[in-house]
């Protein structure tokens, strides 16, 4: 039996040599990838499905006249001035510069006696996406109905065409002022109707286009069942969403394709940036949805410049200029990030040129707001800076209340957000210079 | 409930051998995933013995490990072994109706077995009250696209076995044997890709073995030699559909969107076996020793990762896996006792392709098809099997009961070394955890008839739980071996694995 029992020894001694290693583990560190996609879930953020199939008589009919001048009362400025093709459909300017301007893109200057739009020209990039507010304020909105005052009328198929009918109602932007002569020395008819009456606007601006057969033939190719006599502005808004829609949806960037699943979409910097985007800089709290952003307000402490809005004049109040928003007050729309690469200056003023400095600003908002250097910004806006004191104060007191502790990232994770946000972009997005075409039906020129 | 508390990895990756008799394909685990019994499809003599096999012959499922011990049997028998299996908390189980014959003639001898299968769908466990209860992926009722719901259907796998054999002289013998299994449903797999509408597989496996056994008679018995060479190849395409949530711009609403993403997941093992029993001094006792060498490749590997199965490649990999044991048993009169002891050291190597340039965090490129990730796993795996046996005369009856008891522990224990080119990364996992199988049998002896019943209960192991992280990878189940680099946070709900398998033998006259 002696020989028996050794190879029991020799089997227990090779289980007890199987069994000495460490305890189980549980540090092993999660894969980038896991992490990331850990920290996406559950901020809703999901990829974007196909832009639906537009009617090419609509498109048209919107490309003609977002680049048409027509539009403005003084013929001297178009949707595209503001939103231009070369500048991804933004005008890289602080704030916009609107009728009486000259020039174009970021050499655009104030025409004389004519005063900066209040607030930035935004991209119009995947404005149709179906954003729940449209305009800083959100004055707009997708679920709501539009503020009275604007009259806007009932039908317009989507938020967007009803953004594309105000505009033109705006006397910085594109309607001029009273006694205004247009670019031929003509009267501006437009600049001439009440403030009240929008719908004696549009009527204007369709009586303008109507006049041009070229424009008869597109209206009745996009609108073949409607007759001549009710054709409305609403149904050259309608075109021009549908134009929007057509040429400038763009979420084909590698986050997206990261989104459908490639893991080797994003660079390791990427990922990181991500990371810190979804979880410990929080910028997800606002930047959240399908569209990372365009769903809240925030006042993120930018600085104040510019000619003001409304009752707040000075200072623009944002959100909480509008009544019953006052709890808004400074409060802004978190804008949707795709191709925010593409689009600076940045914040609804402009006031920070960069993302490096717009990722710098959220590290540490009060301090940021506090040593903001006007010199950053263009001559001809240093002067309407709002940098006293009390402005600040007002500014911080209702400063979002997760931008009160600094983030205190270090300028790694700063470069890694600013990799992760520049891979929103869609490369196709890059040069949208082939929007823009050679001429326009009232023969203005078109840049 | 225990949920485990281990964290996995990141490319999931999930080797399935379909060996039913499988003791020459080593298993590799790198999870305690609980494996549904789906491959215990052949009648077993030991398996209320807790599987001891070293030192101990298993005349009923011998001849499906190593055909040429067909040679043991004595006329022709035609027998069958249906095979119920479960695993607890609901999450999955399935059937088999195995139908085989065995038959001798002069120096001839061969077998056909045809068995038939249905595996359930297999479900996270159910976790009580304490978790909200599992509900299937189901497609937004207003979808606009028409969403299947998931499948809950059982799918059938369907089994081929042929072997033929011949004794020489000098008491050698020598055997081969073909495998041939179509492939619509392995356990668990329904679980690999979380977040999936269905799975559907599709697949074959095929297991051809040649094998020899050499007695030497003695005074107090025989030695004997058995030697087996095997290759099996095992191939199956995952169709996982999936109902992804996208935002329409059209709908200017979230829908979802179906996608389906094909995985493939190929291993082929080149195995060889050797074992030697010899009788010992003390009556009825013998030893044995075993030694089981594989090298399994790994074409692809299935990428479980719940979101980025279309895009990585599927780790390629390969295995080195070797057995050493060494057994003893007793088998006087009507008592029967065997222990088995197996080290099992195994090596695996697997690693991920880039399917483009890929740029490291250093700036530098991988060009296509270099390796991003790698992973080396070093396995000390030990086996331990004992079971003690008895027959008992009901006096004036021709009857005699026989009862089993035995148990089986297998500890996994190794270390994971990851080497992340890309993000210039290295991690080491060392983990281990033990698995314990109770197990059981009676066999009712009449003069023409054998009816036996064997039962085994596999505790120790777990099954992926309801998810609410979104990311969290799935874990991978199958049949026997799981490999995977553990990179994601997993949690398993302990379940047990039960199998009852009543098996049928007459002889042919």
């Amino acid at each position: 039996m002696t020989l028996s029992v050794r190879p029991l020894c020799v089997a227990a001694l090779v289980l007890a040599a199987a069994c000495d290693e460490a305890p189980p583990t549980t540090s092993f560190p999660e894969s980038l990838d896991a992490q990331l996609r850990r920290s996406i879930g559950p901020w809703g953020v999901v990829p974007i499905a196909a832009a639906p199939q537009q009617n090419p008589a609509l498109v048209a009919l919107g490309q003609a006249l977002m680049f048409d001048k027509i539009l403005s009362g003084n013929r001297d400025i178009a949707c595209a001035t503001c939103h231009e093709p070369a500048l991804h459909m933004t005008d890289g300017l602080p704030l916009a510069i609107g009728t009486g301007g000259s020039g174009s893109g970021t050499g655009r200057t104030l025409g004389p006696g004519r005063s900066f739009v209040p607030r930035n020209a935004p991209s119009l990039l995947n404005s149709t996406i179906g954003l729940s507010y449209v305009f800083w304020d959100g004055r707009l909105s997708r679920g709501g109905p539009p503020p009275p005052e604007v009259g806007l009328p009932a039908g317009l198929p989507n938020v967007i065409a009803a953004q594309a009918m105000m505009p033109v109602l705006n006397r910085r932007e594109m309607r001029g002022d009273p006694g205004d002569l247009d670019v031929f020395g003509n009267p501006n008819e437009l600049a001439e109707v009440p403030d009240s009456q929008p719908s004696q606007i549009w009527s204007a601006v369709m009586q303008r286009l109507l006049a041009i057969p070229e424009y008869v033939t597109l209206f009745n190719a996009a609108f073949p069942g409607v007759p001549q006599s009710s054709l409305t502005f609403s149904h050259a808004a309608t075109a021009i969403a549908a134009f929007q829609m057509a040429a400038l949806m763009k979420t084909d960037s590698p986050f997206d394709r990261y989104l459908r699943h490639a893991d080797n979409a994003l660079s390791v910097e990427e990922k990181r940036g991500g990371i810190l985007f979804f979880t410990r800089a929080r910028c997800v709290s606002c930047h959240s949805g399908p569209f990372l952003g365009g769903q809240s307000f925030s006042n993120s402490g930018a600085p104040q410049l510019g000619p003001g809005v409304g009752k707040g004049a000075p200072l623009d109040l944002g959100r909480g200029e509008l009544p019953n928003n006052q709890v808004y007050r400074f409060a802004f729309r978190a804008p949707p990030l795709r191709n925010v690469e593409l689009t600076a200056p940045y914040f609804h003023d402009g006031s920070l040129p960069t993302l490096e400095s717009v990722v710098a600003h959220y590290s540490d908002v009060p301090k940021s707001l506090r040593e903001f250097n006007p010199a950053t910004l263009p001559a001809a806006l240093q002067s309407s800076y709002h940098g006293d004191q009390t402005t600040i104060d007002d500014i911080l007191r209702t400063l979002d209340f997760q931008l009160r502790t600094p983030l205190q990232l270090t300028e790694t994770e700063q470069q890694e957000l600013v990799a992760f946000l520049k891979s929103l972009t869609d490369p196709a997005a890059r040069d949208l210079t082939a929007l823009t075409p050679a001429s326009v039906p009232s023969g203005l020129p078109v840049r | 409930m225990n949920v485990f508390g281990l964290r996995a990895v990141c490319s999931i990756a999930f080797l399935v051998v379909v060996v039913p008799a499988g003791a020459q394909v080593i298993p590799i685990k790198t999870i305690p995933i609980a494996q549904g019994d789906q491959f215990q499809i052949y009648p077993s003599n030991n398996l209320g013995l807790g599987g001891v096999s070293i030192a101990l012959a298993d005349s009923l499922g011998d001849p499906f490990a190593n055909p040429a011990t067909t040679a043991r049997l004595r006329g022709s028998w035609i027998f069958s072994a249906p095979t119920v299996y479960s695993v607890s908390r609901r999450a999955g189980g399935g059937r088999s109706l195995p139908l085989a014959m065995l038959a001798r003639q002069a120096t001839w001898y061969g077998g056909l077995a045809l068995v038939l299968q249905q595996v359930d769908p297999s479900r996270p466990p159910d976790q009580g009250g304490l978790a909200v209860p599992w509900v299937p992926v189901a497609p937004p009722a207003d979808s606009p696209t028409p969403i299947p719901g998931p499948d809950m259907r059982a799918h059938g796998n369907e089994y081929a076995f042929g072997m033929i054999g011949r004794t020489l002289p000098g008491n050698l013998s020598i055997g081969a044997s073909a495998l041939w299994t179509g492939l619509h449903a392995l356990d668990g797999v329904d679980l690999l890709y979380s977040g999936s509408i269905r799975v559907k597989q599709t697949g074959h496996a095929i297991d051809v073995r040649m094998g020899a056994w050499k007695e030497w008679p003695g005074e107090r018995g025989a030695r004997s030699l058995e030697a087996i060479v095997l290759h099996n190849r095992f191939a199956a395409t995952h169709n996982v559909l999936y109902a992804d949530q996208v935002w329409d711009p059209a709908l200017q609403r979230t829908v979802a969107q179906l996608r389906t993403d094909q995985n493939f997941d190929h291993t082929n093992t080149w195995g060889a076996q050797l074992k030697y029993q010899i009788p010992l001094a003390t009556p009825g006792w013998r030893i044995g020793w075993i030694l089981t060498v594989n090298r399994a490749t790994h074409p692809k590997l299935p990428n479980y990762e719940i979101t980025n199965v279309a895009v990585i490649p599927w780790d390629p990999g390969r295995s080195y896996a070797y057995d050493l044991g060494v057994g003893l048993s007793k088998v006087l009169g009507r008592e029967t006792f065997g222990v088995d002891a197996l080290y099992e050291p195994i090596r695996s190597y697997t690693w991920a392709d880039a399917i483009a340039p890929t740029a490291t965090l250093g700036g530098d490129t991988i060009a296509t098809g270099g390796k991003t990730v790698e992973n080396r796993f070093r396995f000390s795996n030990a086996v331990f099997r004992i079971g003690v046996g008895r027959d008992i005369d009901l006096q004036g009856s021709p009857k005699m009961v026989g009862l089993q008891f035995g148990l089986m522990m297998r500890s996994i224990s190794y270390r994971l070394e990851q080497t992340n080119h890309v993000e210039l990364t290295q991690r080491a996992l060392r983990t281990g955890w033990l698995e314990w199988t109770p197990t059981w049998g009676l066999t009712l002896r009449f003069a023409d008839l054998e009816l036996r019943y064997r039962g085994r209960v596999t505790k120790g192991a777990g099954r992926p739980g309801t998810q609410f992280e979104v990311g969290v990878r799935a874990v991978a189940l199958a049949s026997g071996t799981i490999l995977a680099a553990p990179s994601g946070p997993l949690s398993l709900v302990d379940v047990n694995t039960s199998t009852h398998q009543i098996s049928l033998s007459l002889p042919l006259h």
